[in-house]
């Protein structure tokens, strides 16, 4: 495809933490942290555990990409004036397989067959040359 | 759940002693006022809630404001104190989103019990609708949302509620009927206040018919936006006596706050927020020593339908699930089993956070609230809901002092 990208919304502000969730991203895998110490899982990545153990040795586990749509919003206007022609979409909070939740886009579906529980799987969008955003699609 | 909070005795002790009271508010008019600037407002209004109590300028020692959408400044209450033209002795700004104006009520009493001040102005004011720009409104969104992992997949805030209200639905088997009978009943409300900004009849067909924002959310499941001010001024029993406050005083009974997330990505489940908004609800019912029952007015935060109907279930007025039906019965008009803002509250009178609710809650609890005024009440709650129901504050008001 030689057509030019030009990409309007709004892009993910970076922090230094979170530079293996989104090289992993880039190259359409995703790793998900996790604190070394307790074994447990967490998102968003930030770098420091939440949990009570406060540790700062973290890992970043490949995760398998899949999960159910735990709630979502059937959005018919966006946030500005470059969603325009996007709408209806759909905003959904996607329970992962390892345990917890990412907020993402349900893509590639009829609106209104997106469900509560509906299986998901990742996708991933290469929305620039340097971001790729993970959304997901019904599973196959 | 929370059988005996800690700290919540050693409030009441406080709070007895002092005997914190609400001793004047005032009201700007509301809705779409272009003229006026955002610092213009909390003038206004800040002139109102003096002049309603019957004191000066100069007996007012202490200032809390909270933030504002157009004028951005990190020192909100001293930019205002300048611009106002007072000094006080005590100042400070709340941001906790819609659970601020509650909890600039709790922050003035906190002051007062520790003597920072003895007669605190809380205000609030600004041109939302008028002054805000687009990219300002953008800027709101990102407040609400992680600008890194929610962000960029296009949430909105009436987005933010629809994902709470879908699990809900989800959840209880609610219906989208029940929904829109919370916004029917805050407009029949909103017909009978003088500064309210949307006053015809609506219906629940209209509510559900209405423009689409976000599923399961339409238009008249949001609040509205408008311009305007409003102020409350916190002081003691005493001190309103010796500055001769010729109004009836709304007593403090009681307060709490309870944390749920900031982002709900970090959301466990709809319990995380019930167990957010009981705590912050209990802190206030035990420290004045009450229950639900007691409640006679309830002022719930409600920026969207939704919300009013997980602050009914969360606060313990009707179980987990039942608020839609609560409110599709009418249960939460003026003269049936609990009255709900009775003003209008954000989905028709005005949205300025709880400014609205807690002025309203005094003027019931004086008998100033004329067309509105529900006989015999003594209790009043209000309670705040900040980000994606995410803070949660909670004030109880009575006519008379804890004893």
């Amino acid at each position: 495809m030689s057509e030019e990208k030009t990409y309007n919304k709004p892009l993910p502000d970076f922090r230094p933490e979170t530079k293996p969730y989104w090289e992993g991203t880039k190259n359409h895998a995703m790793v998900l942290p996790r604190s070394k110490e307790t074994g447990k899982f967490f998102f968003y990545p930030r770098a420091m555990s939440p949990g009570d153990d406060m540790s700062e040795d973290i890992e970043w586990v490949k995760a398998s990409g899949k999960g159910k749509v735990w709630t979502y919003a059937i959005h018919h206007m966006g946030p500005s004036k470059a969603y325009k022609g996007d709408p209806p979409y759909v905003v959904a909070l996607i329970e992962l397989e390892e345990g917890v939740k990412m907020m993402s886009n349900v893509i590639d579906v009829d609106v209104n067959d997106v469900h509560v529980g509906m299986e998901v799987e990742v996708v991933y969008d290469d929305v620039t040359d340097e971001v790729t955003l993970p959304k997901f699609k019904p599973a196959q | 759940m929370a059988s005996n909070i800690p700290g919540t005795q050693e409030a009441r002790e406080v709070l007895k002693k002092h005997k914190i009271v609400i001793a004047g508010v005032g009201e700007t008019e509301q809705g779409k006022i272009p003229d006026r600037s955002s610092f213009h407002f909390l003038s206004q209004a800040s002139k109102l809630a003096i002049e309603d109590a019957g004191i000066k300028k100069t007996d007012v020692d202490g200032l809390v404001t909270a933030f504002s959408l157009v004028e951005h400044t990190f020192m909100h209450c001293t930019t205002f104190a300048d611009y106002f033209g007072m000094k006080p002795k005590f100042f400070s700004s709340v941001a906790v989103g819609g659970a601020t104006a509650v909890w600039m009520a709790a922050e003035a009493a906190m002051a007062i019990a520790s003597g920072q001040a003895e007669v605190v102005l809380c205000v609030r004011g600004d041109n939302t609708l008028s002054g805000i720009s687009s990219s300002g409104m953008l800027a709101l969104i990102r407040e609400m949302c992680h600008g890194e992992f929610e962000f960029p997949y296009g949430l909105t805030t009436p987005g933010g509620y629809a994902l709470a209200a879908q699990r809900y639905l989800h959840d209880f088997g609610a219906t989208r009927e029940q929904l829109a009978a919370v916004a029917v009943t805050m407009r029949k409300h909103a017909a009978l206040k003088e500064n309210a900004m949307n006053k015809d009849p609506l219906t629940i067909e209209e509510v559900m018919s209405s423009r689409v924002i976000a599923e399961p959310l339409t238009k008249y499941d949001c609040s509205i936006i408008s311009d305007g001010g409003a102020a409350f001024i916190v002081t003691t029993e005493e001190k309103a006596k010796e500055l001769g406050i010729e109004n009836d005083l709304a007593y403090l009974l009681g307060m709490g706050q309870g944390y749920s997330h900031q982002y709900m990505t970090t959301l466990e489940n709809l319990d995380q927020i019930y167990n957010a908004i009981n705590l912050s609800g209990q802190k206030a019912f035990q420290t004045a020593g009450l229950g639900v029952d007691d409640v006679d007015l309830a002022y719930l935060y409600d920026c969207f339908t939704i919300t009013v109907l997980l602050e009914l279930e969360g606060l313990g007025f009707v179980p987990k699930g039942e608020g839609g039906s609560f409110a599709l019965e009418g249960r939460m008009e003026i003269g049936k089993d609990l009255p709900v803002n009775t003003h209008g509250g954000l989905l028709s009178q005005a949205h300025l956070g709880a400014m609205h609710h807690v002025v309203e809650a005094t003027l019931q609890l004086r008998g100033d609230a004329g067309p509105r005024q529900v006989g015999d009440a003594n209790v009043a709650l209000v309670h705040g809901n900040g980000g994606i129901v995410s803070a949660h504050s909670t004030i109880l008001l009575g006519k008379e002092p804890l004893s």
